[in-house]
């Protein structure tokens, strides 16, 4: 090996450096049609290195027939071949720098030729760089090098569909890694500091730096990987350890940053898992605030850019306050779940039994898997776990804590719509005004008092049905369709709790007439609605299909049954009135038979609301020829 | 897939699903495409509606809603796809057709005609001009048989789609223009310029006018026009007075040609490739998609995802599915050389027809039944 001052390892580290200036830089002008000019330039220079390396006195050990010996290994040994038992020569021996060069200077022609996609001569340059450093021990001269090649094989396998092989270079580059750092851990050389003079070697720091990169690199490719594989919840586990990595090595822009983490949240809120959510999204809001000022409406009159950066902003910051409100709405909904009895109200004795096991678990079971989760540098950490105190991310049991959640949630409605405004981002908007009120909606069943909770549902008819009705029905159907059942839903909700309400305060069975009056004003107007709904599956011409959609089979039938329903709940003294509204009912519950009885596969979708509509298409008959013979009587 | 998506159950109710037509060119010199007089084929039509690719080890047979062979008149192409959609239009449904597949597959052919033709009566015209002509053709029959009781007014607008920036065809000057959305109009580009034309003459003429414009920009701005979407959109106003009462109605006809299916390295067509981290950007791009592909396997869980829709997938939004008619022509090169191009046309025909806006409705499953 030539000394380290010599004239000719001089000419040497020159043409590595114009080799890097050339693929990292000046390739970036090349021509279109001379798009790889400047790497092909590099890739002799790389060439030339390599023989004057090889030319050197060789160290010990045998001569490599570098570039020949390009034999692919059968494909049932492992696909790494790297050795566990800490054989080898040591990477600080002659003989070990000699193979980490050689190795490096395979690895720089390897990712050439993948770069000018000429893969499978890249493939052999990687696989050769790998051969050589097989014979070595990892150490902290080329561990570094030991994880590059392992990333870069792992890219190129995955390229050619071959998902495993991948997978068995990046998690070998992740094992290494994990040895290194518990066995040495000292900051380790840089793979382009072989080729560099001594008073340019690199800082302990920017060693680091460049280490931890690259494994982070293996991490965002592991997680890809096992995307790829479907196993979403270990791909999440190295999205989130890329981010991780990403904020500590301070190697990040705010707002990309904020945002997927308020996505990863979302991820974790689908699975249940509200602890890592917020903790997602609280650090999203902090990290967030690293991205600046939002500026002023009037600078941003001013410049193009300033309008541009405050357009940015304010969108990203409302998306991720709309990853907030799904947070909230989500947590509550799960606890409604986990705390109603079969018709849908609280279940007291199954919240006794949470709370006492909340108290239980809360301790042991918190500090566990918090630690395992932590995101933040010394600078944000505090902020984002003040930030996470202010929302429970145990499931909320009684009305109080169901409470502090819903201000939350509704807090961050307010924030999303100052961005989404009606004009300009309707779709967004009512999405928005969707998940308000279902924040309500489940807010409304820890309420007790069943006064205040109509007044829940009356804010939330307050807030959908003037949209619903200016909504032009042709571009938003599909959203309307969805108001429509909901504001039929919410009509009838409040139609039980009146006659709930009048049920208790009446100790005789008559109801006054203004409790009627209100009664059937709500029974009507819910009726309405699900016949809306049904009309907008009508043709131009007002014709109902003859089969229905798969999206909308369900909600039809329900809607259909629930208009006989509300039908033959009407209150009327006046028997032709009586009659028409059982008829219409009949009429309905009838539907739902005989379409059920034409396609024999509708009947799953709509089992309990079949099963009644049967019973009543029995039962309706005799109560109509009953009210005709009494009318028939009285006249 | 397994290339045997049935595409004969889906036309229940004869609307929402998207139709699918496959067009396989003829076989000539000089498109680029065919080299060295190679004449062998990786494709066969083996009936109206199925397409088999010469695969191996096994050859794969694709179902659609229709298959026309090489032998096909631009005609019947308008046929098929077009006549109904220009119909629904007239009826007030909106309609769209989109034009897909790689440079050279005969899509401007299919959509436009030859490049040399500017008198658009030749047999060789394509779809656009074609729906111009019939529309009109229904406009004035529809306004003399009401007694001119109806009127109808006629506006296009012009507009592309590159790097996710909108550009307007029917006014170079203009910077890039935003998306809006509104409770009356719906999404609509906002500051488009719209021209209103009176004859189909005319509407081909603004359509001509921003194709050279298309052109233009493509080579004085860098920007690739097989990169680019293209989105012509015509606007029908029917007015029809009856006894005082005004009724009005709108819909719109998208005419769509996709940026050429070999340039859609998009996360969809790419399949296993790793995305990889560029040293030169600080961040590792794309993560969030990683991650927004984790949260989509959604279990009927409320959620809200980041990362909005692509420019075109929001303009067009309710023509995927909802209340508007939609064909997509699927152009494919029956040679052998562009047997992966043709595989990717092929497979993405068949995901299209799954795309659908779905509306999920949220009942309360609870207490519906007290």
């Amino acid at each position: 090996m030539a000394s380290v001052n010599s004239d000719e390892w001089r000419a040497i580290c020159d043409k590595f450096n114009n080799a890097q200036n050339l693929t990292e830089v000046e390739s970036r002008n090349d021509p279109e049609n001379d798009p790889f000019r400047s790497k092909y330039k590099a890739r002799e220079l790389l060439r030339e290195i390599y023989c004057s390396l090889k030319s050197f006195e060789a160290g010990e050990g045998e001569e490599e027939s570098g570039g020949e010996s390009g034999e692919q290994r059968p494909t049932e040994q492992p696909v790494d071949g790297q050795r566990e038992d800490g054989q080898g020569i040591s990477g600080d021996s002659p003989a070990g720098m000699r193979a980490a060069k050689l190795g490096a200077v395979e690895y720089y022609l390897g990712v050439n030729h993948v770069d000018t996609e000429e893969l499978s001569a890249g493939q052999e340059h990687l696989m050769n760089c790998m051969k050589l450093l097989e014979r070595c021990r990892v150490s902290s001269e080329n561990v570094s090098l030991f994880i590059h090649v392992r990333n870069q094989l792992g890219i190129l396998w995955a390229g050619r569909d071959e998902t495993e092989m991948a997978q068995g270079f990046l998690e070998t580059a992740e094992s290494i890694y994990q040895r290194y750092m518990k066995e040495d851990g000292s900051p380790p050389t840089d793979m382009t500091e072989y080729f560099t003079s001594e008073e340019n070697l690199l800082t302990h720091q920017e060693r680091t730096k460049r280490f931890e990169l690259a494994y982070t690199h293996t991490m965002y490719y592991l997680a890809q990987v096992y995307k790829n594989l479907g196993e979403t919840e270990r791909a999440a586990t190295y999205c989130h350890s890329t981010l991780q990595r990403q904020l500590q090595l301070n190697q990040f822009s705010p707002m990309e940053w904020a945002l997927n983490a308020a996505t990863l949240s979302q991820y974790y809120i689908t699975k249940g898992r509200y602890m890592e959510g917020r903790h997602c999204l609280s650090a999203a809001t902090v990290i967030s605030g690293l991205a600046g000022e939002v500026p002023s409406e009037a600078a941003a009159q001013e410049s193009e850019t300033e309008s541009e950066r405050r357009e940015h902003l304010r969108q990203k910051r409302a998306e991720i306050a709309r990853c907030w409100i799904k947070y909230c709405l989500n947590l509550l909904q799960d606890s409604k779940k986990l705390l109603e009895d079969n018709i849908g109200e609280l279940d007291t004795d199954r919240q006794d039994e949470l709370k006492r096991a909340r108290r239980r678990e809360e301790e042991e079971e918190e500090k566990g898997r918090k630690s395992a989760l932590l995101f933040g540098s010394e600078d944000t950490f505090d902020s984002i776990a003040s930030l996470e105190e202010k929302v429970l991310c145990l499931f909320p049991l009684d009305f109080t804590e169901a409470r502090s959640v819903f201000l939350v949630g509704q807090n961050y409605v307010t924030q999303a719509k100052e961005y989404f405004q009606m004009d300009g981002y309707v779709t967004d908007h009512i999405e928005i005004l969707q998940d308000h009120s279902s924040l309500f909606r489940a807010l409304a069943f820890f309420e007790e008092d069943l006064e205040r909770r109509c007044k829940m549902h009356k804010r939330r008819v307050d807030m959908l049905e003037p949209i619903c009705n200016d909504l032009n029905s042709q571009y938003y159907l599909l959203i309307r369709r969805q108001l429509m059942f909901e504001l039929a839903e919410t009509y009838s909700e409040m139609m039980d709790l009146k006659l709930t309400l009048a049920n208790r305060q009446a100790d005789t069975q008559s109801l006054d007439n203004h409790t009627i009056k209100k009664f059937n004003s709500l029974c009507s107007a819910s009726a309405k609605y699900f016949q809306m709904f049904l009309d907008s599956l009508c043709s131009p011409e007002g014709k109902f299909p003859d089969v229905l959609e798969e999206e909308v089979l369900r909600p039809a039938l329900v809607a259909r049954f629930r208009v006989a329903r509300l039908h033959s709940r009407l209150i009327s003294s006046v028997p032709p009135v009586q009659l028409e509204n059982l008829n219409r009912s009949l009429e309905n519950y009838k539907y739902v038979v005989q379409y059920c009885e034409a396609h024999p596969e509708a009947a799953a979708a709509a089992e309990t609301e079949l099963e009644l509509s049967k019973e009543m298409v029995g039962l309706l008959p005799l109560k109509i020829n009953r009210l005709k013979a009494r009318m028939a009587a009285n006249n | 897939s397994s290339g045997k998506g049935s595409a004969t159950n889906t036309s229940v109710g004869d609307n929402d699903s998207i139709k699918v037509f496959v067009r396989v060119r003829p076989l000539t010199q000089g498109t680029g495409l065919t080299t060295d007089g190679d004449q062998s084929l990786c494709l066969t039509v083996t009936s109206p509606n199925t397409i088999r690719l010469l695969s191996k080890p096994e050859p794969r047979t694709f179902t659609y809603d229709h298959v026309a062979d090489m032998e096909t008149s631009q005609d019947s192409v308008f046929s098929s796809v077009a006549k109904n959609i220009v119909e629904s239009c007239m009826n007030g449904y909106n309609g769209t057709i989109f034009a897909y597949g790689q440079t050279g597959s005969g899509k401007t052919f299919t959509m436009l005609g030859p490049s040399e033709l500017d008198n658009f009566t030749d047999e060789l015209r394509g779809v656009i001009p074609r729906s111009f002509e019939y529309l009109f053709f229904l406009i004035n029959r529809e306004a003399e048989r009401s007694g001119q009781s109806k009127n109808f007014l006629c506006k296009c607008s012009f507009i592309e789609i590159y790097n996710e920036q909108i550009y307007d065809l029917l006014d170079t000057a203009s910077a890039s223009l935003f998306l809006r959305e509104n409770i009356k109009k719906g999404v609509f580009v906002e500051g488009a310029v719209e021209k209103f034309v009176n004859s189909a003459a005319e509407a081909y003429q603004v359509l001509s006018m921003g194709w050279r414009n298309r052109r233009v920009a493509s080579t004085s701005m860098n920007r690739e026009s097989s990169r680019s979407h293209a989105v012509f959109t015509m606007t029908l106003e029917s007015k029809e007075s009856i006894n005082e009462v005004v009724n009005i109605r709108m819909s719109q006809l998208n005419l769509v040609d996709l940026a050429g299916s070999e340039r859609q390295k998009d996360t969809h067509t790419e399949g296993s490739r790793l995305k990889e981290a560029s040293s030169i950007n600080r961040s590792l791009m794309c993560l969030g998609q990683v991650i927004m592909a984790l949260v989509d396997v959604s279990n009927g869980k409320n959620r809200h995802i980041c990362y909005r829709d692509s420019k075109l997938t929001f303009l067009l939004r309710d023509s995927l599915g909802g209340n508007a008619k939609t064909y997509i022509i699927a152009n494919v090169h029956p040679g052998s050389k562009c047997f992966g191009e043709t595989l990717s046309t092929l497979q993405f025909a068949q995901r299209a027809k799954l795309i659908k806006n779905k509306a999920v409705i949220n009942e309360d499953t609870q207490g519906n039944v007290r």
